[in-house]
């Protein structure tokens, strides 16, 4: 891993054209500013992280078919 | 779906929910993957009577990222996505209305879930996917399907 040193304002560069800056420095939080990219996606890492658990646990799913469509089946024959 | 003589340009892709051949023009390129899934980039979405109206999006590279999707307006009817500028620049600024959405189903021992939080969008025009997080979605990573509409 790479690690910085950076003062507020002051900011690094990764690959071309994505700039990631320091915007504000608190005890326990630090504000930053990305700019990339108008195809470059940006995510805060714990959502990416939930999304990958569940493809994870959806790729792993155990049942077949037969016991998806008998689930919503028998599901969708009670009351709403 | 099963031609009468394989040859170069169809594979024999081996599911779950059965065996399937694939023409080369129908693989999607995933240029970024899918999350827990980075390496692989060619997807094809798989769909037979059985599945109906499931479908299967399955990696055409290896044997492991294999998921039961569904369009989410069937689990959810007024279900509606809006793409960001980065997306839809990344999907080449795509005509919305041809663009095909499926959400991921994952399924547990007494419950079926849908993936509505983070829906793959598929610009058949390109042939290209994506599986989109959106940073303001109301809409739950786990939503129960407890019906189909």
């Amino acid at each position: 891993m790479l690690v910085f040193t950076r003062r507020r304002n002051e900011a690094i560069i990764v690959a071309d054209g994505i700039e990631i800056r320091v915007l504000r420095v608190s005890k326990d939080a630090v504000r930053l500013g990305v700019t990339a990219p108008a195809d470059v996606p940006v995510h805060r890492q714990e959502i990416y992280d939930q999304i990958r658990e569940e493809n994870r646990r959806a790729a792993s799913s155990p049942a077949t078919l037969p016991a998806v469509l008998g689930q919503v089946a028998r599901r969708s024959e009670e009351p709403a | 779906m099963s031609g009468p003589r394989p040859s170069a340009d169809v594979t024999r892709v081996e599911t779950a929910f059965g065996s399937f051949d694939v023409a080369a023009d129908q693989i999607l390129s995933f240029p970024a993957g899918m999350p827990g899934f980075e390496e692989c980039r060619r997807f094809v979405v798989l769909s037979s009577r059985e599945l109906e109206p499931f479908q299967c999006l399955q990696s055409v590279e290896g044997p492991t990222a294999s998921f039961l999707v569904v369009d989410p307006r069937r689990a959810f009817p007024d279900y509606r996505c809006v793409l960001s500028e980065v997306d839809r620049a990344r999907m080449g600024q795509p005509d919305e209305a041809g663009l095909v959405w499926l959400a991921i189903v994952t399924v547990q021992a007494d419950q079926t879930m849908v993936n509505l939080r983070a829906p793959v969008v598929v610009n058949p025009t390109r042939m290209i996917g994506f599986q989109l997080m959106p940073s303001n979605s109301l809409y739950p990573l786990r939503f129960e399907l407890t019906r189909l509409h």
